[in-house]
Formats: C-alpha cells, structure tokens, sequence
C-alpha cells in the first residue's frame, strides 16, 4: 500500500467512527454534512483524533474546508508535511 | 385562577450580590469578566470566566451549616435568602406547607463532582469522599433552599440546563395560579467549573475575555455562575400582606426543538415565543423589551435574531444580554434575565448590553441598548432562555395593573 | 384533571415487563447480574441489579448511538417502548403536543466525571471529546429521546434522587391539567456504573441497580378507546427534614384528599423503602406492600417508576384490586417526601403468564 492509501485508510477509519458509518461508505468526495449528518461537534472530533494520531495541530479555522475524506487528506497532508 | 406577582428579588452574581448592588450593576454596565480563580486555569488558552469571588454564604445565610452543602446549593440558599428578605416575607410562613421551592440548574454541584474527579484520579473510585457524594445530587439545590427558610412545600429541581430558571419559575407560576401555593420561591443556580469551560472551548464557543452579544464580532459566551431567586406569590396573598409589588408574571411557554443536542432552532425558539405569549395573554405589539437568551455565539444570536424576526415582524422592541455583563451562568442565567427584566419594568429602564462596538449587517433589525442603560417604560418584557437538549423556556412579565 | 396510563416501557434487571418486575419484587431477593468484565474499572462487587445484555445498538441501530451514554440508552429505548404500548402515532399533527419529562439524580455520573477527568489528564485541559459534551448536562436523556422521535411538545428534567419519578410524574401531571401537552413520557432512569456503584457502596446506600421505566401519561380525554392501564389521580410533594415519616403520612393525606379517595380503600402501597411502618396509621394495616429495593438495589431516580411498574403487574394479574387506589410513596435523605394516587385495571388482553 502506497503511503497515501495508507493515509487514507487511516483518516476513513477515524471519520466512519466519528460519523458512525462503516469504513466503505465513506466516499472519497462525499460531503460529511450532506451525505452523513456530520455537526460541528463530530467535525471537531474529527480533527481532534488526526490531532491526536499524527501529533500534528491543524487551526480549528480549517474545519470549513475539511468537508470530504479527500479534503481532509489534503488539509492534514499540508500540516503534517507528507508527500502523497 | 389566581394572578401571581413578584415581591422580591435575590441575586448573588458577579455584578453585585442583593438587589441594589444588582440594580446599580445593571444600569453601570458593569462586568463580571476576570481571570478564573475557581480552579487552576493554566493550560486553558482562555482563562476568564463571569465569577462571584465576593460571595460568602456565611454573610447571608442564617440557618444552613455551610459545610454541609456545595457551592451550587449555596448559591441557590443565598439568592432565595435576600429574595424572601428583600420580600418583607414573614418566617416562618403561617402555613410553610403551603411555601415552596423550585430551583433549575445546569450542571448542579458540579464543583463537587470535581473534587469528586480530583479523588478518583489520585486513588482510584474507592479514595472518592462519602460526605462529598452525599453532597453531589442536584435535588439538594432546592432542598438547601427549603432547609434555609424553613418551607415544608414542594422542593424541587428541575435540570433542563440553561433555561432551567424559567422552567423554575413557570413551574412555581403554574401551582400559585392553580391554588396549590401561596408562596414560591423560584429562580436557579451553577458554579463556574472545569468540564465547562473545557467543553465550550472545545466547541470554539468560548471567547477570550469579553462577551459581546449580538456584536459583529462575536465570539463566543463567558462561563459564568451565581443563584437567582424571586419570590412569587399570589396578588391576593401579596395585598392581604400589604407587599410591595415589583411586577406581575403573566405567563410563560416551554418546547422542545427535538432537532439537535447543541445548535438552536430558529423554528422552534419562535414557536416557544407564540407559546409563552399566548399563555401570557399578550400580543407581540405589547411587547416593550426582551432581555434575550443572547450568549454571544455567532450562532445563537444569529438564530435568536431571526425568530425574534419571525415573531415580531417589523415591530422588533428593544433587546439586550445580561451575558455581556455577567458572563453565561448557565443554570442561574434566565433567572438573572428574570430579576433583570423585574427590575425594567419596576424602575423603567432597558439593561444594556455591553462590549458592544459593531453593528452586525445580518442583524439590522436588533437594536441591542449598546453599552448605557437607556430610560424606558416597560409595561410587558420577555425573558428568553434557550438550553442544550432544546429545552427552550420563555417567560413574561408585566407591569402590576 | 387526571392523568392515564396507556403505555410502558420498562428495562429492569429483573427483565423487560411489568410481569418479570412484579415477580423479583414479590420474591424479594437481590436480582444479580454478573458485571464483571462490564468494565475495566475495579467494581465493590462481582454481581449487582444491573440490567442484562442491553446492546443500543442492536436495538435503535448504529447511527445517533454510539457517543450515547448508558442512560440516554435505555432512556431512548424505554420511551419507544412506551409509546408502541400506548399505541400512540407521533406526526407533524400532534408533536408538538407530546413531550418527555423524566426524572435523574444528576444525570451520567459517569459521563461527567469522564469528561471532568480529561480535563485533568489530557495533555491540554482542553481535549476533552465535544461530540461527547451534551452527555454532561442532566436533561441529556430527555433531550436525545425528543430527537429520536420528534417530540417537541413539553420536554422537562427534574433532578430528585429516589424521589426523582415521583417529581416527574407531578410535573406531567402539572402540564397536562394546565393544558400544555396531550401526552407525555414520564420515567425515571438511572444507569449503572462504576461511578454509580461505588458512590452507593461508599455511602452505604448499595447496592448500587439500574433502571428505566417511561410510561406515556395522557389526557383522558386524548386516550385511545378501551381501557387504560392506569390513572394518576393525585400527587403531592413536601419537605420534612426534621420528621420525614409524619411529612410523608401528611404528603399521603394532602394527596389522597385531592384525588377524592378515603384511606381506607387503598389497597397497596409500592415505593423503593421496605420499611412495613411506613404510612401506618394512614393506610390499613392489611395493605400489600410492594418495595422494589430488596430485589433491584438502590435505582435512585428509577425507583418510584418501578414501583409504578409493579402495581401495573399486580392490576395485570389479578382481578381483585381492579380500579381500587394504590400508593406509591418516596423519600430522601434530606427531607424530601412525595406520595402519589394511582389506580389500575385488569384490560381484557391481560392474562396469567
């Protein structure tokens, strides 16, 4: 598994829990708020369990892009430094 | 049906314990907002909080032995104390089964539960104190109240979170109007405690030193603490006394938005207002002031601008929040509106509310009393008070005719 | 204006009916369920009257369940059931006139102390879980249960300890007459727990059960047709720290004049206290006692719902107190008292086991 598949195992994991869906379900591009009734307080814990698992601090001020697994990819992978 | 009028007032808050310091804080524009003392705020990126530094229950209190209670119960102990003195109320009452209490609460004796955490952390659930989970149910706000003043009526406390001092004072309202009391006293209380100021820093709802409602600028409540009490009785049991009457209570709504734990509900706040309105007798053109829930999130008083809206049309009346002055004290807070909105009506002024620097576009049709009181004659007020689980619980005022 | 019982739903250790309920009590033995393994916390005992093999999410489903607290849980579950029983269709037509109105001692202790607890040892004060704050707040049961089946109407939670049902039924029975709300869930809950277990252990007030017990409560005249299981014809309340047992006997007295029934013909009295003098000289001697503390441990805010519970068994089973007066009775520590006047009706589906 490439390291971005890895990541994006990994973040899918954190958001289906939070949003309590299965892992599958949640697509790539999917909106949290429209596809999985996400709320701020899930959104929250979202960035606070990647927080948390990559020890990493993200400004509470990106949780309006950090919509869709893929965005989320995207914000981490800025503040984290990875490469995928 | 009996009418039911409010002959006394106690709060012990952070902008003056009794009524006339309470009074004299509210047309200053005076603030509560300090650095926490409460507990050891380092590591909290805020660290103000609406606190009572000056509250010693000793000083008011006559009957109580302090050291039986939590901070919370005595809160609740000291506002019911100057409410029935500021009263005139003889004790004990003729019939104290016919005198009761009902007090609301958010988070109950929750610096009790907090020295509770404090134990177990240190040596596990066994090292927890006997005498402090003695102290812990919240049923012991109300009964404090009734301990202190001697009254055998109904004691109870009712923990529908921040709205819960106009639960209370509905409550109180419905059994004088049916005749089951002749006396009530009702209001609420909280202390200022960890898990809060956590929980709401952690919802981004927390600002750093000053709450600005309704503000372009917004940014979030204060925590807050402090006991409100009022006492209400009947109008023929106030005459037959020969009390003074501050204000009459003309009725109240409660609803629930059964949408959302946390985020309120333009629909359902709107609804509640036609609900304690309709109860209340009056009609939104009657309305002269709303002392609003107002707690300074961008999304409260966002959402209560609108359904204020929504009711009141094009006739919004003048609005304010006693939050910018005494930070959000939860429980305690629409028993604080209450008392406020008594003493409008009483001494005809319009509380400000304070911090206020920039209009907010979204919210043209808000005129908020900006930073000075502002003289007024008040005939009717609302009270809003809105709560987690969507317990939203509005009650109105009017002047006695 | 009375209040009638069409629906329950009540979870117990003792098993999920009125039926089951009113077995353990009469037997009267502690119900044990082996809670070892429940927790990884250390717990005063290995057995407790805690309620078997709850799963929320087998019962409501994954979604909206798991960030619930163990009482939100059963709070929610209780409700649906109450309202299935009283067969009452929730829409957008009477929503806003059915509510939820519970009674607690301080909601999850454990959600709260939990929360308080990271507070203490995250690495920042701040990182605690928001999605798992509004646990904290004591209306968080009535607040969830509202959500999950759309009830806007009255929505109330009265913190009483072991009086805490009793409060809430004289709340509901309150906004009914005033003409607030049509029908209402009315319960107590209370969860069990290593917090709940070892503050009953250390207070001596153990063991330390867990219930929960909603009944919907009508208007009369909003009842569905056919017999309901019960009415609520009275109940008051009072506060006697200096002598609770002459308090509870006046409470029983105010509350039997106001439901126009004569002492003489209540027939039992139900509560969580065991104590056989317990209202003597108010009620016959011969009265049937019915306390639930023997069998299900010290359910706090549960317990008069419980006892509600068994009366509503013994009605079920036997036509001989049908539609006679019983008494549920409560008190606190503090000085807290409160009685209640129910009767109760053998239905035509009611049958021996």
């Amino acid at each position: 598994m490439s390291e971005h598949d890895q990541h994006m195992a990994e973040l899918r994991e954190i958001v289906a829990e939070v949003l309590e869906v299965e892992p599958e379900e949640v697509a790539d591009t999917a909106d949290f708020v429209e596809e999985y009734e996400a709320d701020s307080l899930r959104a929250i814990e979202i960035l606070a369990r990647i927080e948390k698992k990559y020890k990493v601090e993200i400004p509470q001020a990106e949780l309006n892009e950090m919509r869709s697994l893929k965005a989320v990819h995207e914000v981490v992978a800025r503040y984290a430094g990875w490469q995928d | 049906m009996n009418r039911v009028v409010v002959t006394g007032l106690g709060p012990v808050s952070g902008i003056g314990i009794g009524v006339d310091e309470f009074t004299a804080g509210l047309r200053s524009g005076r603030s509560a907002a300090a650095p926490i003392r409460s507990f050891d705020a380092t590591g909290f990126p805020h660290r103000y909080a609406g606190e009572v530094p000056a509250f010693r229950p000793e000083a008011v209190l006559r009957r109580l032995r302090i050291a039986d209670w939590g901070r919370s119960a005595l809160f609740a102990a000291a506002a019911a104390r100057l409410a029935v003195t500021d009263a005139g109320l003889p004790l004990p009452a003729a019939d104290p089964g016919r005198t009761g209490a009902v007090i609301g609460t958010t988070s109950g004796e929750s610096t009790v539960v907090e020295q509770l955490v404090a134990e177990l952390v240190d040596g596990g659930y066994p090292a927890m104190s006997a005498e402090a989970l003695r102290q812990a149910p919240a049923e012991r706000l109300a009964y404090a109240v009734s301990a202190e003043l001697g009254l055998a009526g109904e004691s109870v406390t009712l923990a529908t979170a921040c709205s819960a001092s106009n639960y209370a004072i509905g409550y109180a309202y419905d059994l004088l109007c049916s005749g089951e009391a002749d006396v009530m006293v009702a209001g609420g209380a909280d202390s200022v405690c960890r898990w809060a100021h956590a929980g709401f820093f952690r919802l981004g709802a927390l600002t750093e030193r000053q709450c600005r409602p309704f503000d372009r600028d917004r940014s979030g409540i204060l925590t807050g603490e402090g006991g409100a009490a009022l006492v209400l009785e009947t109008l023929d049991h106030a005459r037959a006394r020969g009390a003074r009457i501050y204000a009459e209570v003309l009725g109240y709504g409660v609803n629930c938005d059964a949408h959302h734990m946390v985020a309120p509900n333009e629909d359902s706040v709107a609804a509640c207002m036609r609900l304690a309105q309709e109860n209340a007798g009056v009609k939104p053109a009657d309305v002269d002031y709303i002392s609003t829930h107002g707690t300074g999130t961008p999304a409260n008083d966002l959402c209560e601008a609108r359904a204020i809206r929504a009711v009141f049309g094009d006739h919004v009346p003048p609005v304010s929040s006693i939050k910018s002055m005494l930070g959000h004290t939860m429980g305690a807070a629409s028993g604080f509106g209450a008392i406020a909105t008594t003493l409008a009506i009483r001494h005809g002024f319009l509380p400000p509310t304070i911090n206020w620097a920039n209009p907010d576009p979204e919210l043209s049709w808000i005129d908020p009393v900006p930073n000075t009181a502002r003289p007024a004659t008040v005939r009717v007020a609302q009270n809003n008070g809105f709560a987690f689980g969507g317990n939203n619980a509005i009650t109105i005022f009017g002047a006695i005719r | 204006m009375t209040g009638v019982v069409t629906g329950c739903g009540v979870l117990s250790a003792a098993g999920d009916s009125v039926t089951d309920l009113l077995a353990a009590v009469r037997a009267g033995s502690l119900v044990g369920t082996d809670v070892r393994g429940r927790f990884e916390e250390p717990l005063p005992a290995a057995e407790a009257p805690a309620i078997a093999d709850f799963d929320v999410r087998r019962l409501l489903g994954r979604k909206g369940t798991s960030f619930l607290d163990r009482a939100t849980a059963l709070a929610m579950v209780a409700c649906g059931r109450a309202l299935a029983d009283g067969g009452l269709t929730v829409d957008d037509d009477n929503r806003r006139r059915v509510g939820v109105v519970l009674g607690t001692t301080t909601g999850s202790l454990r959600s709260t102390m939990d929360f308080s607890r990271d507070t203490l040892v995250q690495e920042k004060p701040y990182l605690v879980n928001p999605v798992l704050f509004p646990n904290t707040v004591m209306n968080c049961a009535s607040g969830q249960a509202a959500i999950r089946y759309g009830l806007r109407g009255v929505n109330a939670t009265l913190a009483g300890g072991p009086l805490g049902f009793l409060y809430a039924l004289r709340y509901a029975l309150n906004a009914i007459r005033r003409g607030y709300a049509d029908a209402l869930l009315v319960g107590g809950v209370e969860e069990y727990t290593p917090n709940t277990a070892w503050a009953a252990d250390l207070t001596g007030d153990g063991p330390a059960g867990e219930a929960a017990a909603v009944y919907l409560l009508r208007r009369p005249d909003a009842a569905a047709a056919g017999t309901p299981r019960a009415e609520v014809l009275a109940v008051a309340t009072g506060f006697h720290p200096d002598d609770p047992a002459e308090g509870l006997a006046g409470c029983a007295r105010r509350a039997l004049a106001t439901a126009h029934v004569r002492a003489g013909d209540v027939w039992a009295v139900a509560g969580g206290d065991p104590d056989p003098d317990t209202l003597r000289g108010v009620v016959p001697a011969a009265v049937e006692r019915l306390p639930v503390r023997p069998a299900l441990g010290d359910c706090q805010a549960a317990t008069g719902a419980l006892a509600l519970g068994a009366l509503l068994g013994r009605y079920a089973e036997d036509p001989a107190p049908h539609g006679r007066p019983a008494l549920i009775t409560g008190r606190s520590r503090d000085g807290g008292v409160a009685v209640a006047v129910v009767r109760g009706w053998r239905r035509a589906g009611d049958h021996h086991g």
